[in-house]
């Protein structure tokens, strides 16, 4: 008996040892989108499971600073004339199944989005400007003609059609997928957790489809840069909301919450220290159909372009939850030029001379619009409504134009846009890769909107390819300055989220960059896998 | 009976057809489709590539067909936002959650709300009267994710007492069964109370009363069976509409349950999902008022089916 108390109290006190020694920290985070179909995101971006791209190593990835940081490639190198860059990976990358990581799993992700139907097929085109990308997604060359070469094992060849030296930055969003897997499942490899296999910082443990929240865990198998350093992440889409999210984080539920405006004073009083803002790299701005009366004439543009007060805007209706946009690029992104975002100021009288040199004086005669805006979920549902309300004051009052609103679910206003079924939108834009190329591509060549500005197109293809970063910025602004002589665009705002974070989070990934923003999982790559938890 | 049991299947599978056809074509009329609340406008040759993937290519009579071929086959097609399963496989998922706390709310909410619209209509005009019609009001008019907000701001953030959201564990269940079990209190204690005075002022309960029946005996044996029919009426309409889950509650408490597809499959254009849910809706309608109509008869066998005397 005695012996056994023995034994007894050694297993106790052993037990007592390891529990530390294996205590596991588990982060508890706020996802984006409830639904989400394959855990593969050179399947589909917009309908991904969450954060399907965390499982996987991208080429390259951003630091919080925004700088280009290699991940699965060592280094890269550009050929002469500009058109070929090579692509050294780094030796040793494995799948958590342990079957080696080769180019041509990059090379085959490529492959197979550019003739299954990938949603994100026109990244690849315009901000890649791959060879033959347009010609094999549209079915009239053969997969083997695209500018896509496994050279070997470590070795990825991407031609262009023309230069494009910013095609580092693009492949931010190019993910492996694992070949062998595909072949033996095809799509379905991402869609049930037992035959998923990952290649980055972290392996999926499991996958509530019901509300797409996923529970990540460090990679045993990985071997590159940025190692986890938190064991267990769940990430659970319904803390999306900040309504949600923040009495869960309140009752210890969740590490951080993103806040809605109302949220913002009480948060800030009980977690002084915990408040994170970020400006994200988007852009709200108006955008019209240019064929139809009464937005065809230039003139009726520029009024609107001047009619808008955007200090107060951002100041009062949406409490600095957002900041003036003057240009489509925001401040801090690269190509960002003040200049040009100043020429965007409030002037009334200036408006009021436009609307009557277009033969609409105070307004009269001009016809009911009505403003479509897309219902948003995120950082963009606290602010796109207010605003909307509000430049339909302002347009009244400055314009005397009657402006109704209308909202309509996304896939609803998409089309409207794409075939012109309204002539006035608010249209919000979140950037894809670290380049002005990506938001002057947005209206390059029909782009989102459909419209053709010849003088326009050709500056940004000349910028887009011109290797010298002066001469790309001078090009870039030259083009934006089109967009506004002709008024294409309204700017409006960029929005500021504000997040609370528990002070059980460190690492460098809860603290400010340089700018004073923490960007958070809008970083995903960066924010996780340099995330502490006490 | 048996004969208007069978007049009624044969009239609920006319229904059901009627139904998946204004389903079917309002759900293609609306604009767009499953590829468009995108940021960029996706290429005609991809759209096109993605439309042959799913079968939509086809003329919509085809398709229209094959789904309801499938239908009779219990084979209701792959959701276009979960395609590593059937729709079948996830309805029987997600409707688990749904199912327990919803059911659950009515069969807690429901309950109490007679008795309260009982002890309501028994001491007419005092303060338990005032009382329950306070609290039957309030809890018909505040929407539910703001008595949800409250519940959670209470009892989890306040006093700490109960988890704020989540599924899985039971303590997790309390507080959305709460938020779901007072839209069914409420309006039981409502329906209750009216039809109790109704009753209450026929002339066979005076002549109960002189008889010399007791209070109780008056009460559970002849008011409230003659006060039943509209609680039976509203029943099972609320079961359905209650047990199918709700978005609201759903979303508030994090309940991974079936009441954020129904928005969700209408709103990402999820062609398959949609049908089978609202399928599933009207013949869930169409059998709660058949079972309600052979219900009638049972407690009040004053009502003939058929009009027959």
């Amino acid at each position: 008996m005695n012996s056994l108390l023995k034994i007894a109290g050694a297993l106790a006190v052993a037990t007592a040892l390891t529990i530390p020694a294996l205590a596991q920290t588990t982060v508890v985070a706020p996802g984006q989108s409830t639904s989400g179909t394959y855990m593969d995101y050179m399947k589909t971006v917009y309908d991904r499971a969450t954060f399907a791209e965390l499982l996987q190593i991208p080429i390259a990835t951003f630091d919080k600073e925004f700088e280009l940081t290699p991940m699965a490639a060592e280094s890269w190198s550009q050929s002469e004339d500009g058109l070929t860059w090579t692509f050294k990976l780094r030796p040793g990358l494995v799948w958590s199944d342990g079957v080696p990581l080769t180019a041509t799993d990059y090379v085959f992700a490529l492959q197979r989005a550019a003739t299954s139907g990938y949603d994100f097929a026109w990244y690849w085109d315009f901000a890649g400007g791959i060879k033959g990308w347009k010609e094999v997604t549209e079915g009239t060359a053969d997969v083997s003609t695209l500018g896509l070469k496994a050279v070997d094992d470590l070795t990825i060849e991407v031609t262009t059609v023309a230069p494009k030296p910013y095609l580092p930055s693009v492949t931010s969003l190019w993910y492996p997928v694992p070949k062998h897997k595909v072949d033996e499942l095809g799509d379905d490899w991402a869609v049930n957790v037992d035959s998923i296999v990952s290649s980055g910082p972290f392996e999926i443990e499991s996958w509530e489809k019901s509300n797409n929240s996923v529970v990540f865990t460090k990679s045993d198998t990985y071997t590159g840069p940025w190692q986890a350093q938190i064991d267990r992440l769940e990430i659970d889409p319904t803390l999306g909301a900040p309504e949600v999210g923040l009495p869960a984080f309140l009752a210890g539920d969740a590490d951080y919450s993103f806040l809605n405006t109302g949220q913002v004073p009480v948060a800030t009083q009980r977690y002084p220290d915990g408040i994170r803002k970020n400006a994200v790299f988007a852009t709200s701005y108006i955008s019209y159909d240019l064929d139809s009366a009464p937005f065809n004439d230039v003139n009726v543009r520029r009024a609107f372009y001047y009619a808008v007060d955007r200090n107060e805007l951002t100041s009062t209706v949406l409490k600095d939850i957002a900041i003036p946009a003057g240009s489509i690029l925001p401040p801090g992104y690269p190509g960002y030029n003040a200049d040009i975002a100043a020429e965007a100021v409030f002037d009334p009288a200036k408006a009021k001379q436009f609307m009557a040199d277009a033969g609409f004086p105070n307004g009269e005669g001009f016809p009911e619009i009505e403003i479509w805006y897309r219902e948003e979920g995120g950082y963009n549902s606290a602010i796109v409504p207010p605003m909307a309300q509000y430049l339909q004051a302002e347009f009244k009052e400055v314009l005397g134009v009657t402006m109704n609103i209308r909202v309509l679910p996304g896939a609803e206003w998409m089309d409207g846009l794409r075939t012109k079924k309204n002539n006035i939108f608010i249209a919000p834009y979140e950037y894809d890769y670290l380049d002005p190329s990506n938001f002057y591509g947005i209206f390059y060549n029909g782009g989102r909107h459909g419209y053709h500005i010849p003088e326009y197109d050709a500056l940004v293809a000349k910028a887009d390819s011109e290797s010298d970063w002066d001469t790309r910025f001078k090009l870039y602004g030259e083009a934006e300055q089109i967009m506004i002589e002709q008024g294409l665009i309204v700017p409006l705002v960029h929005p500021v989220t504000i997040a609370v974070i528990s002070d059980q989070l460190g690492g460098d990934a809860a603290q400010p960059n340089a700018l004073g923003f923490t960007p958070l999982d809008r970083l995903a790559h960066y924010f996780f896998t340099h995330l502490t938890k006490q | 009976m048996i004969g208007y049991i069978l007049r009624r299947l044969v009239s609920v599978a006319v229904t059901f057809i009627i139904v998946s056809l204004i389903i079917f074509f309002m759900m293609h009329a609306i604009p767009g489709g499953p590829f468009d609340a995108n940021d960029m406008p996706v290429s005609q040759a991809v759209r096109d590539k993605m439309m042959a993937n799913l079968g939509l290519d086809q003329p919509l009579w085809v398709q229209y067909t094959r789904y309801m071929w499938g239908v009779l086959h219990f084979d209701f097609g792959v959701p276009y936002q979960s395609p590593g399963e059937t729709v079948t496989q996830l309805l029987s998922r997600a409707w688990v959650p749904s199912l327990v706390l919803g059911g659950l709310g009515v069969l807690i909410g429901a309950p109490l709300g007679i008795l309260l619209g009982m002890a309501a209509a028994l001491n007419r005009n005092t303060w338990i009267d005032y009382l329950a019609s306070t609290v039957a009001t309030l809890g018909l008019t505040i929407p539910v994710f703001v008595t949800s907000m409250l519940l959670i701001l209470v009892f989890a953030v306040w006093l700490n007492w109960l988890p704020a959201s989540g599924w899985g564990k039971p303590e997790r269940w309390i507080l959305p069964i709460t938020a779901y079990a007072l839209i069914p209190l409420a309006t039981y204690a409502r329906y209750t109370r009216s039809a109790m005075l109704d009753t209450l002022n026929k002339q066979f309960v005076t002549v109960l009363r002189a008889k010399g029946l007791s209070e109780r005996r008056i009460v559970f044996q002849h008011v409230l069976r003659n006060s039943a029919i509209p609680l039976v009426t509203v029943f099972l309409p609320m079961f359905i509409g209650t047990a199918t889950g709700s978005i609201f509650v759903e979303a508030m408490f994090r309940v991974p349950g079936l009441g954020a597809y129904f928005v969700s499959s209408i709103e990402g254009r999820d062609y398959p999902l949609e049908m089978a849910l609202m399928l599933m809706i009207t013949f869930m309608y169409c059998i709660a008022y058949l079972l309600s109509d052979i219900v009638y008869a049972l407690i009040n066998p004053r009502i003939r089916v058929g009009g027959e005397p």
